[in-house]
């Protein structure tokens, strides 16, 4: 739970702005973040895909609890992070409540997935 | 003279000898230009773009050298890579758009990502495959993104930032030795600071890509530019040296133009290239098919694609300084298109010329003799500007490429030679 003068923790946007099985992007200060819904309850992730980046707001479908990147079909248990059927990573989450109808997430670090780029240093011709 | 009947006009005309004409198949022979895409075009270096034409990581431009699609991209590193255009799945075109960025996500791929549209396979801006749709249960291990990375070819950003290309894995030479010293009349004044693209036009001429080095190779057409040759030009004009370089290079020697008897023109003093002595005028002949014209305040480089016989695409840019003020590019760019705009001073009317060569050279026109048989030196014995050694230059090197003789391409280089030493 937050502490009110921790700045860490931001507002997000009113849970009103979200509707069951919806993903929203939003800014959090320095960086982005999308909010999705699974009832009654809110997940705050980064925007992007684990698997290639793509823009989770745009790419992603959640139905049921389970988020699907159209672009190559990775899926996750929206609630736990867990990866379902071709997914290889899991969901990174941001700590966040609902506080009287508002959306709050702990936003002080910005959650990167890592996307290695193999090296050609040694490309023989 | 009298006009000459069918054998008089076969005959060697004058006292020209071997070497000082070429057959006129040579512009209009199908398979000759078959043979020059093969044997020339794709084991040469060509500058293909410009980097300020890649602003940014992830910014790509796709062209085709020797008929090849080739695309060129920015990494996140910022090095420029280039590839062929081709996905290794099915062949397809990897990206059908002439420039633009892959830093957004594409409908079917990821951000900074190439996408083959087809089956969304995506490669990264290495070349390295980095997504095979549904790979484990189609090819289990039979296949993976190690097996299909994209057909990597050889890259350099030289001279002014222009991204050089070739085919050629097993070329010998670096672009720089390629080039056998013939930029350095003005690679001092390319490299001095990073140049930006202000001018781009492309034209497809009915003409054998030839006909336009000749004619930026011999200046003894200025009486075709009646303007210029009325106005503006001095005994210095005249004394600039024609000068070869290894591999069919040719320079044209530098002069002071004097703009202020150009009637309506300017000097081009205040926006000189860096070490560009005022109103200037460098020019390089590059072999095969490239001109790099430095005229005082602006850079113009042609490229040309050839395309058939008889047709050649030309892309014409024109350069100025990256750092230039909104105020100075305009004068850059009034600059270079008074000369060499569409509706400037030469270049309307050199492609006219070379149109007209064309008309008489179809595929099923006679052979002819096409001369370029004259030498004029200066005190020095240096030929000069109105000397066809630029075009003997490049010919030379044509024929050792082809293995051809130009004034008979039914010889072997070496029988050619032959015949002129007899």
């Amino acid at each position: 739970m937050s502490d009110a003068a921790d700045n860490a923790w931001q507002q997000i946007c009113s849970a009103s702005d979200i509707n069951d099985g919806e993903l929203k992007r939003f800014e959090a200060g320095q960086f982005a973040v999308v909010v999705a819904r699974v009832g009654d309850e809110f997940r705050v992730i980064p925007p992007f895909c684990p698997h290639m980046a793509e823009p989770l707001h745009e790419s992603g479908i959640c139905r049921s609890g389970t988020l699907t990147c159209s672009k190559h079909l990775w899926q996750w248990n929206l609630l736990t992070g867990q990866e379902q059927g071709p997914a290889e990573r899991p969901l990174m989450f941001y700590e966040s409540d609902v506080r009287d109808g508002e959306v709050w997430a702990r936003v002080d670090q910005e959650l990167v997935y890592e996307f290695g780029e193999e090296d050609d240093d040694d490309f023989e011709w | 003279m009298p006009a000459r009947n069918s054998k008089q006009w076969e005959k060697v005309p004058g006292k020209l000898s071997s070497g000082e004409y070429v057959d006129s198949r040579i512009y209009s022979d199908r398979d000759i230009f078959e043979e020059e895409i093969t044997k020339i075009f794709s084991k040469v270096w060509m500058p293909v773009c410009h980097e300020s034409e890649l602003p940014d990581p992830y910014s790509f431009r796709t062209m085709t050298v020797a008929r090849e699609p080739v695309l060129v991209v920015r990494g996140a590193d910022n090095q420029i890579r280039a590839f062929l255009n081709v996905c290794p799945h099915r062949g397809n075109m990897l990206e059908n758009r002439p420039s633009g960025s892959f830093e957004e996500a594409s409908p079917s791929g990821a951000p900074k990502h190439i996408t083959c549209m087809f089956h969304a396979w995506q490669f990264d801006m290495k070349g390295n495959c980095a997504h095979i749709s549904r790979a484990a249960e189609g090819y289990q291990d039979r296949l993976e993104c190690k097996d299909v990375g994209l057909r990597r070819l050889r890259c350099e950003v030289k001279y002014g930032g222009f991204v050089w290309v070739t085919l050629n894995d097993g070329i010998g030479e670096t672009v720089e030795e390629w080039a056998g010293g013939a930029f350095d009349c003005m690679q001092k004044s390319l490299d001095a600071e990073p140049l930006e693209v202000f001018h781009y036009h492309k034209a497809i001429i009915p003409c054998n890509y030839k006909l336009w080095h000749d004619t930026n190779s011999e200046f003894y057409h200025d009486f075709l530019h009646y303007h210029n040759r009325v106005t503006g030009f001095n005994d210095s004009y005249f004394a600039r040296k024609n000068i070869g370089f290894d591999n069919g290079h040719v320079n044209v020697g530098s002069f002071e133009v004097q703009y202020d008897e150009y009637e309506g023109f300017e000097s081009r003093e205040e926006l000189s290239f860096p070490h560009l002595p005022t109103n200037h005028w460098e020019m390089i002949d590059f072999f095969p098919g490239v001109n790099f014209n430095l005229r005082g305040s602006a850079l113009r480089c042609d490229i040309m694609t050839p395309l058939g016989p008889d047709k050649v695409m030309i892309e014409f840019r024109g350069l100025g300084l990256k750092r230039d003020t909104p105020e100075e590019r305009l004068t850059r760019q009034r600059h270079h298109n008074s000369i060499w705009g569409p509706f400037g001073r030469n270049l309307h009317e050199d492609l006219l010329a070379v149109t007209t060569q064309q008309a008489t050279m179809s595929e099923w026109a006679d052979k002819r003799r096409i001369l370029h048989g004259r030498h004029e030196l200066d005190a020095d014995g240096d030929p000069t500007i109105h000397d066809e050694e630029g075009m003997r230059h490049f010919y030379d090197a044509w024929g050792q490429w082809m293995d051809r003789w130009p004034g008979d391409p039914d010889l072997s280089y070496e029988e050619g030679q032959k015949r002129k030493a007899a």
